[in-house]
């Protein structure tokens, strides 16, 4: 469970965005809301790289501000919008830096690490791709090796800023259906922000939307209606 | 066959013709030593003896200190590499070997005994490397962006080459000779009791690169993503610039600024490697930079009697070309 109380969000103690007090179990997320609405902000909040302005984030009733720099990335995980651009790195190699909290100091992988490795490929489906070069992917494979990473991290939390950002309409299809999967076979939190409201409605996933007039961040239901989110998410347009 | 068992191969092939370049060039100069009279220098030293003097004073040092400059200027540049992202990072852009050529010259030229000791030279470049290391990493603590800091090197650079041209055009002409000699660089200026101090700037390289490998990989996705995997960065790269700031200082005091070996050897291993596995890229790195230096080194004393030709000069004669190759092989 990830709950939050009396949560500000913003940058330099500016309050930019309220936070309803949520209460959200392991499913599929997306975060719907207008350029500069505080999308980036929640996320970074949530995965605990910006503090909170007040009020507290809490998952499984830990906070998540009090996790120390060690234990965040055992707990959380996030794709930025941009996948690195790193010549020579397979996309194995890659995968596996996902293990690189849980590893010792020299980070060397064991047993347990390699299987890790070996079933976020398969959760993934994507095999195929363990030897290939991280430079030589297509947009859309770049994104699956990225899930699969946060997959071998092996954390409660994963955050995606805009995953679809760069992909055509059938890859960005494809991500988002592979995430609403892999949301419903495993125990995990999968929150992502999305520009594409059609596509997030035809998901099927719930919604986290900030009402850009209102200043506040709202859960809404799977199933809400593609104009009571337009109504809330673009308000004032 | 899988690329890690390719690199293992390639790793243990180096190990294997590190020794045999090193054997090379113990016998290589201008003095014909045979097999013989080397192992009778090393096991029954007699000082009447020219040739064993040669073999302890002259051959011995001068190979060790092309070795441990080939290796530490080349893991140094790997590591400067990773940590700035930049392929075209060295352990001579954070300004560094500036600092050592700025203290010389004062020494030299403007005739202010920043130091004088026996060392003399030696010294004053030592003190001048670690005070620019010391003002980077107080300016790595400082700034958040590590393209600030590339500037901030090469602005340190800029800075210090102004102050020694207007040095060099004020002094005489004995001063400018023994300063252009130091700045062509030489590996013959390490004397045997000075070997310890060098050995000692490599155990720390090497010892502290290997303690930051696993940082060292998640560096490569860039500073926010290897903060967000549990990397401080802060620490990592005080580490990083500390280690390049001794292996560069010590080898800039005593062999003058040895241009390339830290830019180009690193590439070339990422590139014949082709993973970025810090510690095989470290491994690579120590044992071609050796090889390189050593070969580079050797081919100098095989042309040593028509004229001398400086080290420098050579491994800029070599490296130039190859890091140009690198940037056109980047922009296809």
């Amino acid at each position: 469970m990830i709950t939050t109380k009396g949560l500000l969000i913003g940058y330099k103690q500016q309050m930019l965005v309220a936070v309803d007090d949520l209460q959200l179990t392991p499913g599929v997320y997306i975060l719907i809301g207008k350029n500069g609405s505080g999308k980036s902000t929640f996320l970074k909040t949530l995965t605990g790289s910006l503090p909170v302005v007040s009020g507290t984030i809490s998952l499984y009733d830990h906070s998540i501000h009090a996790l120390s720099e060690s234990e965040r990335p055992k707990k959380i995980a996030f794709v930025q919008t941009q996948f690195p651009v790193v010549d020579f790195l397979q996309v194995k190699e890659y995968i596996a830096l996902g293990r690189s909290p849980h590893t010792a100091f020299f980070g060397k992988l064991n047993q347990h690490d390699k299987e890790m490795v070996e079933q976020a490929l398969n959760s993934l489906g994507i095999q195929q791709l363990a030897e290939r070069f991280t430079n030589e992917l297509s947009d859309g494979e770049r994104q699956m090796v990225a899930i699969a990473r946060t997959f071998a991290q092996g954390t409660d939390i994963i955050a995606l800023d805009e995953p679809t950002a760069f992909l055509d309409y059938q890859n960005k299809t494809e991500i988002v259906k592979k995430l609403m999967e892999l949301g419903k076979s495993h125990d995990k939190f999968i929150i992502l922000s999305s520009h594409d409201i059609d596509q997030s409605v035809a998901s099927g996933a719930d919604f986290l939307v900030v009402d850009s007039r209102e200043r506040r961040l709202s859960h809404l239901p799977a199933g809400t209606f593609k104009e009571n989110l337009i109504s809330r998410a673009f308000s004032d347009y | 066959m899988s690329l890690s068992s390719r690199n293992r191969i390639f790793l243990l092939a180096l190990v294997i013709l590190l020794p045999v370049v090193a054997i090379w060039h113990l016998f290589s100069g201008q003095i014909d030593i045979d097999g013989g009279t080397f192992l009778s220098a090393l096991t029954d030293f007699q000082d009447s003896e020219l040739k064993h003097v040669v073999v302890w004073e002259l051959r011995i040092p001068r190979m060790l200190t092309a070795l441990i400059a080939g290796a530490g200027l080349s893991v140094a540049g790997l590591l400067m590499q990773t940590l700035f992202n930049n392929p075209l990072a060295g352990p001579y852009v954070l300004g560094i070997n500036s600092g050592a050529s700025l203290f010389v010259a004062l020494a030299i030229m403007a005739g202010i005994p920043v130091l004088s000791s026996d060392l003399g030279i030696v010294a004053n470049a030592l003190i001048g490397a670690f005070l620019f290391g010391l003002i980077i990493v107080f300016f790595s603590s400082v700034v958040r962006q590590q393209i600030s800091l590339l500037l901030i090197g090469l602005m340190l650079g800029s800075f210090t080459g102004a102050i020694v041209s207007l040095l060099q055009s004020a002094s005489g002409l004995e001063e400018l000779k023994l300063f252009t000699l130091w700045t062509l660089g030489s590996l013959q200026a390490v004397t045997l009791d000075q070997l310890p101090i060098f050995f000692a700037a490599f155990s720390i390289t090497i010892l502290g690169a290997f303690l930051v490998v696993k940082p060292l990989n998640l560096l490569v996705l860039g500073a926010s993503e290897a903060s967000l995997l549990g990397v401080r960065i802060k620490q990592v790269r005080l580490v990083i610039i500390l280690i390049t700031a001794v292996i560069t200082g010590v080898v800039t005091a005593f062999c003058g600024p040895i241009a390339f070996v830290g830019l180009a050897v690193p590439n070339l291993i990422r590139i014949v490697m082709k993973t970025q596995s810090h510690g095989s890229l470290i491994l690579g790195s120590l044992l071609t930079g050796a090889i390189f230096l050593l070969v580079c080194d050797i081919l100098i004393q095989s042309v040593e009697s028509e004229f001398a030709l400086p080290i420098n000069a050579l491994t800029s004669i070599i490296g130039a070309p190859f890091v140009i190759l690198l940037v056109l092989r980047r922009l296809r």
